[in-house]
């Protein structure tokens, strides 16, 4: 039997997602800072969320012998995290692209490894709309979470 | 590319000892990614072998032989069959029937169009990119979901959450077992289904 292609890399997809979450944790620490309340308890969750997947995706590279990519000690913002507001919408950021990078591993995966990344795009999907929400955003829904536009 | 955010990570750093903590855009990072297609690796379509046909021959003897239940059905896959339905026409009918519903609701009950609008445009979409990938035409005259928005808004909206949940459940359940480049759309359906979930909360 002949391959013509490389086999699909599901470990290239796990990895990216993980460069992904190391950002988000990141994120969440500016993010975190300007809120307060139910909001900054949400934060908490959120960035919570984003740990358990980091290590679960550190696990599971290594353990699967991939290239598990390193974390940085810093990630450079997409714009100054000055308030409450400027904080919402990077965490409404924070999550779409998130869940971008594990809707794009969903064609990379099969079995167990693709609904993991479903239930992270769900995950992410459903925060970012909270995030919306919080922010007096409107509509709190996008037609097609995670996709490039 | 998925991979270019972890070679940019790797890239940047030259030989002299780093005054600043070296910072990666987040943006590169985060940049949505694009998904690697897989369209050339799909498994090639079960063709009319000549092993093939032995074996349903062979069945066929065998059968004859056996019981007169060997009807003409052991040669219906080598036969020009009827094109089987495409297994995310439902997900597809199931889009428009909801858009349906939500925009019944809308117009039952004005005080709610503001949020049930732009769900019923979203599942709008979804059967126009299912159409697409499908290959279909969508059609042009919706689906009547079984019976009318209650006049209580509290029961339309009970209602709309328990469609919605049964939609987000069959588009986990497609995206599962759709093949590679089919399972990113399927996926964000069903994401955005749950996102309905919590918007109608």
């Amino acid at each position: 039997m002949s391959e013509r292609a490389a086999p699909p890399a599901p470990a290239e997809a796990l990895a990216a997602a993980l460069t992904a979450e190391y950002a988000a944790i990141y994120a969440y620490g500016p993010i975190g800072v300007r809120l307060s309340g139910a909001a900054r308890t949400a934060a908490r969750q959120a960035e919570a969320a984003h740990r358990r997947r980091r290590d679960a995706l550190v696990l599971q590279l290594s353990t699967a012998g991939a290239t598990v990519p390193p974390d940085r000690a810093g990630y450079a913002l997409p714009f100054p995290i000055t308030d409450r507001a400027s904080a919402l919408r990077l965490a409404v950021e924070v999550e779409e692209r998130t869940a971008a990078h594990w809707r794009a591993a969903l064609a990379a995966t099969t079995g167990p490894d693709r609904d993991q990344a479903l239930d992270a795009l769900i995950d992410y999907s459903v925060r970012a709309t909270r995030w919306r929400r919080t922010a007096g955003v409107d509509p709190v829904t996008v037609p097609f979470p995670g996709r490039p536009t | 590319m998925a991979a270019q955010s972890v070679t940019r990570l790797r890239a940047t750093r030259p030989g002299g000892a780093p005054t600043a903590v070296p910072h990666v855009p987040l943006r590169m990072v985060l940049t949505c990614p694009v998904a690697r297609g897989r369209t050339a690796q799909r498994i090639p379509a079960p063709g009319h072998s000549r092993r093939g046909l032995l074996r349903a021959g062979g069945l066929l003897a065998l059968g004859a032989a056996a019981a007169p239940l060997a009807g003409c059905d052991l040669l219906g896959g080598d036969d020009e069959a009827p094109k089987a339905p495409d297994p995310l026409r439902p997900l597809l009918d199931e889009a428009l029937t909801l858009a349906t519903a939500y925009q019944d609701a809308a117009t039952a009950h004005p005080d709610l169009a503001a949020r049930l609008t732009p769900i019923a445009e979203a599942h709008r979409a979804h059967a126009g990119e299912l159409a697409r990938l499908i290959g279909v035409t969508p059609p042009s005259s919706t689906p009547a979901p079984s019976g009318a928005p209650s006049t209580d808004p509290d029961a339309t909206l009970a209602d709309l959450r328990q469609r919605e949940r049964a939609g987000r459940d069959a588009a986990v359940a497609a995206c599962a077992s759709a093949p590679a480049e089919r399972a990113p759309l399927v996926g964000s359906i069903a994401a955005a289904r749950a996102t309905h979930l919590e918007a109608l909360k």
